[in-house]
């Protein structure tokens, strides 16, 4: 008997070939049989027809290290049908760690995640300083899959204390570094990620920065040993420096033996040479054996901004830029004062503002009104009887500026130019940022996005395109075992969802954090069922109680 | 030099700075929002429009030495 029969959907497995009507059945959390009308009884029988079966998707650039520890579905990323994600990039995991510098770390990871800091006082206990303990942290309660990296910075931080973050590493220092990368990733590690461009929560470079070369190289030496990964941030604001971090990465990878991948890489009208140069580049190394793999995300990248603080939104507008440099209290005084409010409105263009501002967004998780969450300014504006950018300044005022906008869709938004980009066999699709930007902006539904804007309205990917881009090919990249096909023997992790309306649902505030502490989340459209390692774990737009999760077995 | 708003990993506003090169080579260079905006300030200027035709030295002053 079955533990779960998936019955007459049709399976797209994971290979890119086309989906065949099939069911999916399941046994000891692993695929038993894939055919066409499967003989045998079920403990669990889902009727399938007229939906979409796939290997569960894999998000392979997350920031899940703290939610994991009291949230072992990522949520929401686990109803996106993701069944398994990659934590610890950018050069910051939570393990090893000494005690003494838990603090530094959660810095740097309040940086990155913008968590409150309850999250790393309340939420969870420190048990563990390394990386076996913190891996057996995570699976008390673990309902979706994760392939952990480890962070280069807190290696050297275990390594070299606060000097770290000040200075080169000795060879004796270097040698203790590589000794701790491989007891990591004798524990389960997937990789190790470093960064060369972020900072802590005081600006100041994170420790991976102030690595020399040698430092990766040997480092890599040790992913050598067992074939794993090294994931980097490279200068993505400068292609030219990308590019050279694109070689040094190549480099490491023939000589190592190793996959590479780096992100983000970043599509713009405005520099619209700099993605096709760095893919070029890619192309080029690979032709030379090397593995580079650049990573892309689906969604389009927003601007948000309050008067709270200076924004570059208003940098065409003189006059606003001249106010809203000023400090709070004159700021509030000088947008109070009703003849400044009257020219701020009219330098915005005789349409008073329609054109520059009517399409931004009341974001919510803010001061602003519940009532007036998620409409555009334009509407809010004719329900006032105001002129748009009258509009933004009022309602600023009426709530001390806390209230902030998001202009849609600013960078990264051709569907034209990157749906080419994400088809491309090189390009890995991830960069999702899953589990941080938390208060900045919703970094969940980059799968369903790819599915409705990439796949149905532009037809850029065929659905087994995209379905094998997000299982099978992210598996391989990084080696994870017996995941990203549905093939007998292999991991049970499996999603059910609608190819009609698979997508992602509008950005919303939620104050799910612990101490209360408010995200932007989108919620998962068109998933029906997701399984994890054989066991249903969201389903019905429910999740289960199932936690079946379990730290990715690797090649 | 000239300048203009994308949207930045963070989701801030950012600036493309495209500055053309002694060889006529034009490079785009993007600066984060603070710096964006201290670069402004620094230069006295209000608009993006006060940037064109600025040297590339005004972009240094900013973000390497941190203001004159």
């Amino acid at each position: 008997m079955y533990d779960i029969l998936i019955k007459g959907g049709r399976v797209a497995d994971g290979s890119g070939a086309p989906a065949f009507v099939a069911d999916v059945a399941l046994k000891d959390g692993r695929i038993a049989a894939v055919g066409p009308a499967l003989p045998g009884e079920a403990r669990r029988v889902i009727d399938a027809t007229g939906r979409m079966v796939a290997p569960g998707f894999i998000d392979p650039h997350t920031h899940f290290d703290v939610q994991l520890l009291w949230d072992g579905a990522a949520r929401p990323a686990l109803e996106h049908g993701i069944t398994c994600v990659v934590p610890g990039n950018c050069s910051l995991s939570l393990a090893p760690l000494r005690a003494g510098d838990r603090a530094a770390v959660v810095g740097m990871f309040q940086q990155i995640e913008e968590m409150p800091p309850a999250a790393f006082t309340e939420a969870f206990k420190w048990t563990w300083e390394d990386f076996p303990g913190y891996l057996a942290a995570l699976r008390r309660n673990l309902k979706i899959n994760v392939a952990p990296l480890v962070g280069h910075s807190v290696i050297r931080l275990w390594v070299m204390g606060a000097d770290a973050a000040r200075r080169t590493a000795r060879p004796d220092e270097i040698a203790a570094m590589g000794d701790l990368l491989r007891q990591c990733l004798e524990a389960g590690a997937v990789g190790l990620s470093t960064s060369f461009v972020d900072t802590d929560e005081n600006g100041r470079p994170v420790p991976s920065r102030f690595a020399a070369f040698d430092e990766l190289d040997a480092l890599c030496a040790v992913l050598g040993e067992f074939g794993r990964m090294l994931q980097i941030v490279p200068e993505f604001y400068d292609v030219d420096l990308t590019i050279a971090r694109i070689d040094q990465l190549a480099e490491l990878s023939l000589r190592h033996g190793i996959p590479t991948t780096f992100s983000p890489v970043f599509d713009s009208h405005l520099t619209p040479a700099a993605a096709p140069r760095a893919l070029g580049r890619v192309e080029e190394q690979f032709a030379l054996g090397a593995r580079v793999w650049p990573q892309m995300q689906t969604r389009p990248i927003d601007i948000s901004f309050s008067l709270l603080r200076p924004s570059l939104f208003f940098a065409r507008l003189p006059r606003w830029v001249r106010v809203l440099r000023l400090p709070l209290d004159q700021r509030i005084a000088t947008l109070t004062d009703a003849a400044m409010a009257e020219k701020m409105v009219a330098d915005v263009g005789p349409d008073g503002g329609d054109q520059y501002m009517g399409a931004l967004i009341v974001r919510g998780g803010d001061r602003a009104p519940a009532e007036i969450v998620g409409r555009t300014l334009r509407d809010i504006a004719a329900e006032r009887g105001e002129p748009v950018a009258r509009a933004l300044i009022s309602l600023s005022l009426e709530h001390g500026l806390d209230v902030a906008f998001l202009a849609a869709s600013r960078g990264h938004d051709d569907t034209s130019r990157i749906g080419p980009m994400l088809a491309h066999r090189l390009v890995h699709i991830g960069a999702s940022d899953g589990g941080a930007h938390l208060a900045s902006f919703a970094t969940y539904g980059d799968t369903g996005y790819l599915f409705s804007e990439f796949v149905r309205r532009s037809g850029a990917l065929s659905l087994e395109a995209a379905v094998k881009k997000i299982t099978a090919d992210t598996a391989e990249i990084w080696g994870l075992k017996d995941r990203g096909r549905l093939q007998p023997g292999w991991a049970g992790d499996v999603v059910v969802f609608d190819p009609q309306t698979i997508g992602r649902g509008e950005e919303r505030p939620v104050f799910d954090m612990p101490g209360g502490g408010m995200r932007y989340i989108r919620d998962a459209v068109g998933i029906d069922t997701v399984v994890v390692n054989g066991e249903v774990a969201w389903t019905a737009g429910a999740y289960t109680d199932a936690a079946a999760g379990a730290i990715c077995l690797l090649n | 030099m000239a300048a203009e708003i994308t949207a930045g990993h963070d989701g801030r506003a950012e600036l493309v700075i495209r500055v053309r090169h002694e060889n006529g080579v034009v490079a785009p260079v993007v600066l984060d929002g603070e710096t964006g905006f201290r670069l402004l300030a620094g230069r006295g200027a209000d608009d993006l429009a006060a940037l064109v035709g600025r040297s590339w030295r005004d972009v240094l002053a900013e973000t390497v030495l941190g203001g004159t």
